[in-house]
């Protein structure tokens, strides 16, 4: 028997096969051609232990690109964003920033990463020169350092030298009023830990010269076990503690060390606290651990905010993290700044962000700038209180003064030869 | 003389003939790789192949050199992405402190790479198995530590920041992307080369024989501690240049990359690609890191599909994919020739 058709792939399946190869390859340049959309790229971490810093910072993000988009979007150009995993590995960010840039024509990124990645994306940015806005990076050199200072990048977060010298000067306050003059640290044992309680126990001792640190501990970053740690700590009888665990770190630890009563035993500030991710999860919140505001729909006490947080919560159906806010600050600002230079170019966006000010719901004064100088966010609230069990949680909250803030920063600069 | 003698010296006069025109063939082989990948960007314009292949420069020397011990020595090594992660931060170091130019700093950086490497491997290849395996582990979170410990010098965990600096050398200019582009493809191409030459020396047969029967081989008179010691060196030297070309690409260099997670990622490459060939673990490289790439793109669930994948290898196909290919295509060979 004479076979009639061939093994393998016939030339009709061939042609149909090629058609679709090149109807697939094209179509993303028609779509291209005729795309009046902006696409704005977004690596950031969405698995592993940190997944919830890159889930929220989406969250925060997306809620206020729907609100640009139905205005009308940036310049007339509707924002399209492209949000990619980078695992949390810098390698990764760098590549997925590049990619996001060089392959899906992204023409602004905001750099939601954390750490050592937001540095692997800011020499992407340096290389590529496209408008870059850091959203997660806290860690004061990225800014404040002259070395890294680049034209088209910008951070729309916290720094941690503002924390410290607020921090500080609130626990020096409380530190005279009650007389703790024994102090105790207890923080995650890498550089945001480090650093971030180096600077603290340096403008608490400059606030307050007369107390001292009898007891440092260093826990692993995702250490589950704290025994060891909190055990060390009562034994040392310190009259107040120092902490900057965050999230699930700074919740196991509250419930371990309140199987111990630590808390009935000394004065607690922890930086971390009083943000959303920590104060829904611990299981008994003590009352009246110090804390900084981190994300909180009630400080500052606004409408506005309020109104942020409850259309979050509405959405997403959980509370905002700091994470949302400083992304969800990005877009505001690209907005604002895309509007006074009546474009969506990045090099005019870049110049009108320099020394905007724009009305936010989680600026001090109802308003955040974005300083000029370094290109860093200022006059964001900033503040200190104490935590009841139950919402709103942070009842009191002491604003920060921007003023001493000011001072104290340029003189910190002045110190670390960056001015 | 015997007639047998005779025949063994001309024999003897034979192999090196023999292994010379195969050294020329290679050569000529390698060479022509170059052109064409040199030739790539002119055909395709996109930038994203070019990093596509400057990352798998980087991650091919890492994980091919790795072969050379795991495959050919026998030495499962599980700290071989310190000297990935040794050759980053020695030349990022270099570049950033000292300002000497490009190629002198590559050469410094692996000459440190050496050094670290014959203490480490003194200490670690007189271990058999597992033992070898996890001390060559404790060795690399030692590098990973001193790292993360050494603020001043390293950055800690934020890593070497401010960008690589790499002024123009021989009108190679590292920070244009074709530039690097260029060079990283040449140093992969030598790379495997020497990495081949190796493996096809009689010192690679040596290796393959410590690998079956290290007993037999010292009975024999082959010093086995020595043997094994040149290659963890050499093998170190090559996923050094690895680390040079990674952090090139990012113009930086992080602690992640002494971490233990990319000696794993090396171990994984040549699972996937297969050690019983030379050129597995470039297939495997390539491999994953299109994987990695598309997976990333299409979900967040990433972890899930590449846990999948290694299942698939692990148990469906019980090799590498070039272990695979190669045994495929001798069976029909072979099948074929019976049928004929």
């Amino acid at each position: 028997m004479t076979r009639t058709r061939k093994p393998g792939v016939s030339r009709r399946a061939t042609l149909a096969m090629m058609g679709a190869g090149a109807v697939s390859f094209a179509t993303p340049w028609v779509a291209r051609a005729q795309a009046k959309t902006i696409k704005v790229g977004m690596p950031t971490i969405l698995s592993g232990r940190v997944a919830q810093l890159g889930t929220s910072s989406r969250n925060g993000v997306m809620l206020e690109v729907e609100k640009v988009n139905a205005a009308g979007g940036l310049a007339g150009r509707q924002i399209e964003m492209v949000i990619r995993d980078s695992k949390g590995q810098p390698q990764e960010a760098a590549r997925v920033a590049r990619e996001l840039v060089n392959t899906d024509g992204c023409e602004i990124l905001i750099d939601a990463e954390a750490s050592s990645g937001a540095f692997a994306v800011h020499e992407v940015a340096r290389d590529l020169g496209v408008l870059c806005l850091h959203t997660n990076s806290e860690t004061s050199a990225l800014t404040a350092d002259p070395k890294q200072h680049i034209p088209n990048a910008f951070r729309t977060a916290r720094q941690g030298v503002h924390d410290s010298i607020v921090g500080g000067s609130y626990a020096a306050t409380i530190a005279k009023a009650k007389g703790l003059k024994k102090w105790a640290t207890c923080s995650p044992d890498y550089a945001y830990g480090r650093d971030t309680t180096g600077e603290y126990v340096t403008y608490l001792k400059r606030f307050a010269p007369d107390i001292e640190i009898i007891s440092e501990s260093w826990p692993k970053l995702f250490q589950p076990d704290y025994t060891e740690v909190v055990t060390k700590i009562l034994q040392a009888k310190p009259q107040a503690l120092y902490s900057c665990l965050w999230g699930g770190d700074l919740t196991s630890y509250i419930d371990q060390a309140n199987i111990y009563a630590l808390f009935s035993q000394m004065e607690v500030f922890a930086v971390n606290m009083a943000d959303y991710t920590a104060l829904t999860v611990v299981k008994n919140l003590p009352k009246g651990i110090h804390s900084g505001n981190r994300y909180i729909k009630t400080y500052p006490a606004t409408p506005e905010n309020a109104a942020w947080g409850d259309a979050y919560k509405a959405k997403y159906n959980e509370y905002p993290t700091n994470w949302s806010w400083e992304n969800a600050t990005a877009i505001m600002l690209l907005a604002e700044a895309s509007k006074k230079a009546n474009s969506a170019d990045g090099k005019k966006i870049a110049e009108a962000l320099r020394g905007l000010k724009i009305k936010s719901p989680f600026g001090a004064d109802g308003t955040v700038t974005m300083r000029a100088e370094d290109q860093t966010l200022v006059g964001y609230a900033i503040g200190w209180g104490t935590t009841i069990p139950q919402e709103p949680y942070v009842p009191q909250v002491q604003a920060g003064d921007w003023k001493t803030i000011f001072e104290l920063e340029a003189e910190w600069k002045k110190s670390k030869g960056y001015a | 003389m015997t007639e047998l003698q005779a025949e063994q010296g001309a024999q003897a006069l034979e192999v090196p003939r023999e292994a010379k025109t195969r050294r020329n063939r290679d050569a000529l082989i390698a060479l022509a790789v170059f052109v064409v990948l040199a030739l790539l960007p002119t055909v395709f314009s996109s930038k994203l192949l070019l990093d596509f292949v400057i990352r798998c420069a980087a991650y091919g020397l890492f994980a091919t050199s790795l072969n050379l011990l795991v495959g050919y020595t026998g030495l499962i090594s599980f700290g071989h992405g310190m000297f990935f992660g040794l050759g980053a931060y020695g030349f990022g170091l270099m570049m950033q402190k000292t300002g000497v130019p490009v190629p002198a700093a590559f050469v410094a950086t692996l000459a440190i790479t050496l050094v670290v490497a014959l203490v480490i491997g003194a200490i670690c290849v007189r271990l058999k198995e597992i033992y070898f395996a996890f001390v060559t582990l404790a060795f690399q979170m030692l590098i990973h530590s001193t790292i993360l410990s050494w603020v001043s010098l390293t950055g800690g965990d934020q890593g070497l920041r401010g960008g690589i600096p790499r002024p123009p050398f021989l009108g190679i200019d590292l920070s244009n992307q074709l530039h690097l582009y260029v060079a990283s493809c040449a140093l992969l191409v030598i790379g495997l080369f020497l990495m081949h030459q190796i493996a096809q020396s009689p010192f690679g047969y040596t290796l393959r024989m410590i690998r079956d029967n290290a007993t037999r081989a010292s009975f024999i008179g082959i010093d086995v501690w020595r043997a094994k010691l040149t290659i963890f060196v050499l093998a170190a030297l090559f996923a050094s240049t690895g680390g040079i070309i990674m952090a090139l690409f990012v113009s930086g260099a992080y602690p992640e990359f002494a971490y233990w997670t990319i000696s794993g990622e090396g171990i994984f490459i040549n699972m996937l690609g297969g050690v019983t060939t030379f050129l597995g673990p470039m297939v495997g490289t390539v491999l994953l890191l299109i994987l990695n790439d598309t997976v990333t793109r299409l979900t967040d669930y990433h972890g899930l599909v590449l846990g999948i994948v290694i299942l698939f290898f692990a148990i469906g196909l019980r090799k590498g994919l070039m272990d695979f290919v190669v045994e495929w295509y001798a069976q029909r060979r072979n099948g074929a020739g019976e049928r004929g």
